[in-house]
C-alpha cells in the first residue's frame, strides 16, 4: 500500500474550515439555547404540570428521543412543502436540532427539578426567607450545580452532531470539508484536518464550561 | 397533504414494501448489535488495560487514551467518512455495511470502554486488596471480585448507549448502506409522499428503540445502588 499523503492541498483551506467551525458552533449555540426554553417549559410541565400537560411533555420527549435526528429533519425538509411549508435547509435543520435537544433538554432540567429536597425549602422557610429569596438562593443554586456537568456534556454532543446539517446543504464544518474534498479528491487529508479541529474544539468547550463551572457555580466538574 | 396519505396508503403498505422495511430495519439492528458487542469486549480491554499500573504498558496505555479521548470527539459522520475512505482502497470489494460496521465499533468502543471504565472504578479499592491478600492473580480478581460488583454500574448506561447507538446509525445511509433512512429515502425516491416514507421510517425506529430504551429505564431502577 503506497498512499502519500498531501495535506499540502488542504492547509491552505485551513480559514474556511475554521469559518466552518464557526458556523459549527453557531448551530450549537442556537440549538442549545433554544432548545433550553423548551427544556424548561417541558420540565415544569412534566414535573408540576396537570395531567394533560403531562402526558404532552412525555410524549414529546419519547418520541423526540426515540428518533434519528437526521430523519426528524428529513420529515421537515422534504415533507413540509407538501403542507405548503417551504423551509430553508439552514431552519428546518435548525428547527429540527432544536427540537430534538429540547427533548432531551427537557429530561436532564427536570432531573434538576425534581433533586431540590423538600428539607431543603422547609430550612429556608424556618430562616425567614421570602418566596423569591428561596428561589434565587436555594433553589437555583442547587438545580444549577445538578444540571451544570450534564449540559456541558450535551452541548459537547450538540457541537458533534450539528454535523448532520452538512446532508442539508449546510456549510457548517463538515459542510465545508465535503465541498473541499470533492474539489480536490484528496478525502482523507480533508476529513482527518476537521476530525483534529473537532477535537480541538470540544476540547476547548468542555474545558472552558469547566473552568466557567467551576468559577461560577462551584461545580467539582472534572477539567478533563 | 392527508388525501395524498390516504391515496398512497393502499399502495404503500404492499407485502413488498413491508420485507423491504424489515430487512432495513434487520441492518440497523445488527450494525448496531455487532458494533456495540464488539465494543463492549475491546471497551473492557481498554478499561482494564488503563487501571493497570505496569511500567511495560506504558505506552499502549497512551495509545489507548489518546484513541478514547479522539474518537469521543469528532462526529459520527466525520467517522464514517474516514473509515470508507481509508478501507475502501484497502480491502477491495468489501461491502459498504461492513465498512458502516467498523465505523460503528471505533465509535463505540471509545464510548463503552468510558462507560466500564467508570463502572471498574466504582469498586470500592478495599475489596481489591482483599483479594490480593487472599492470594488471587490479576485475572481471578478482575473476574471474581471486580466484574460481578462492577455489572450493576456498568450495564445501564451501556444500554442506554446502545439505544442511541440504533439513531446514530443512521448516518450510515450517507455512504449508502440500505438501513431504514436510507430505505426511507428509497420509498421517497419511488414516489411515495415523504410524509408517508419518512413517517414510517420514524415509526420503525421508534419501534426498534422505544423497547430498548424501557429496558434500560427499568435496568436503571433496578440496578441501583439498594
Amino acid at each position: 500500500m503506497d498512499y502519500t499523503f498531501q495535506f499540502e492541498q488542504v492547509l491552505p483551506q485551513l480559514p474556511y474550515l475554521l469559518g466552518g467551525a464557526l458556523v459549527t458552533l453557531q448551530i450549537a449555540f442556537v440549538t442549545f439555547w433554544a432548545g433550553a426554553v423548551i427544556g424548561v417549559g417541558g420540565a415544569i410541565a412534566k414535573v408540576y404540570g396537570g395531567t394533560g400537560a403531562r402526558r404532552i411533555a412525555s410524549s414529546y420527549v419519547t418520541f423526540f428521543t426515540n428518533t434519528p435526528a437526521l430523519v426528524q429533519v428529513f420529515l421537515l425538509y422534504y415533507a413540509l412543502p407538501d403542507a405548503g411549508v417551504l423551509l430553508e435547509s439552514m431552519t428546518a435543520v435548525l428547527i429540527g436540532l432544536t427540537l430534538n435537544a429540547g427533548a432531551y433538554l427537557t429530561e436532564i432540567i427536570r432531573a434538576g427539578v425534581i433533586s431540590v429536597r423538600r428539607s431543603e425549602m422547609e430550612a429556608a422557610i424556618a430562616l425567614g426567607l421570602s418566596r423569591l429569596q428561596i428561589l434565587r438562593h436555594v433553589i437555583l443554586p442547587h438545580i444549577a450545580r445538578t444540571i451544570y456537568a450534564p449540559l456541558s456534556n450535551f452541548f459537547v454532543w450538540l457541537v458533534l452532531g450539528s454535523s448532520v446539517a452538512a446532508l442539508f446543504g449546510v456549510e457548517e464544518l463538515t459542510g465545508r470539508a465535503i465541498n473541499i474534498s470533492t474539489a480536490n479528491l484528496r478525502s482523507i487529508e480533508t476529513f482527518t484536518v476537521i476530525a483534529v479541529i473537532y477535537v480541538a474544539l470540544t476540547l476547548v468547550a468542555s474545558t472552558s464550561l469547566a473552568l466557567v463551572g467551576r468559577w461560577a457555580f462551584r461545580v467539582r466538574a472534572k477539567v478533563f | 397533504m392527508f388525501d395524498r396519505i390516504l391515496q398512497e396508503a393502499p399502495e404503500f403498505l404492499t407485502v413488498e414494501n413491508l420485507v423491504f422495511l424489515a430487512e432495513a430495519a434487520g441492518r440497523t439492528l445488527g450494525m448496531t448489535l455487532i458494533g456495540c458487542s464488539v465494543g463492549m469486549v475491546l471497551g473492557l480491554l481498554i478499561a482494564v488495560l488503563r487501571q493497570s499500573r505496569a511500567r511495560a504498558l506504558l505506552p499502549l496505555r497512551a495509545v489507548v487514551i489518546l484513541y478514547v479521548e479522539t474518537f469521543r470527539r469528532i462526529p459520527f459522520l466525520v467517522i464514517i467518512f474516514i473509515v470508507l475512505f481509508v478501507i475502501e482502497p484497502l480491502v477491495p470489494g468489501v461491502s459498504l455495511l461492513g465498512i458502516a460496521t467498523v465505523a460503528v465499533c471505533l465509535l463505540s468502543t471509545a464510548f463503552l470502554s468510558e462507560i466500564v471504565r467508570a463502572g471498574l472504578e466504582a469498586v470500592p479499592r478495599q475489596q481489591v486488596e482483599g483479594a490480593r491478600t487472599l492470594n488471587f492473580n490479576e485475572l481471578q480478581t478482575l473476574v471474581k471480585v471486580i466484574l460481578p460488583q462492577a455489572w450493576r454500574v456498568i450495564l445501564p448506561p451501556a444500554a442506554a448507549f446502545v439505544v442511541m447507538f440504533i439513531k446514530d446509525t443512521s448516518l450510515a445511509s450517507q455512504i449508502g448502506v440500505i438501513e431504514l433512512t436510507f430505505a426511507g429515502k428509497m420509498l421517497v425516491n419511488r414516489g411515495f409522499s415523504p410524509v408517508l416514507g419518512f413517517g414510517a421510517i420514524l415509526a420503525s425506529y421508534f419501534l426498534l428503540s422505544y423497547p430498548l430504551s424501557r429496558l434500560a429505564a427499568a435496568l436503571e431502577k433496578r440496578l441501583a445502588s439498594p
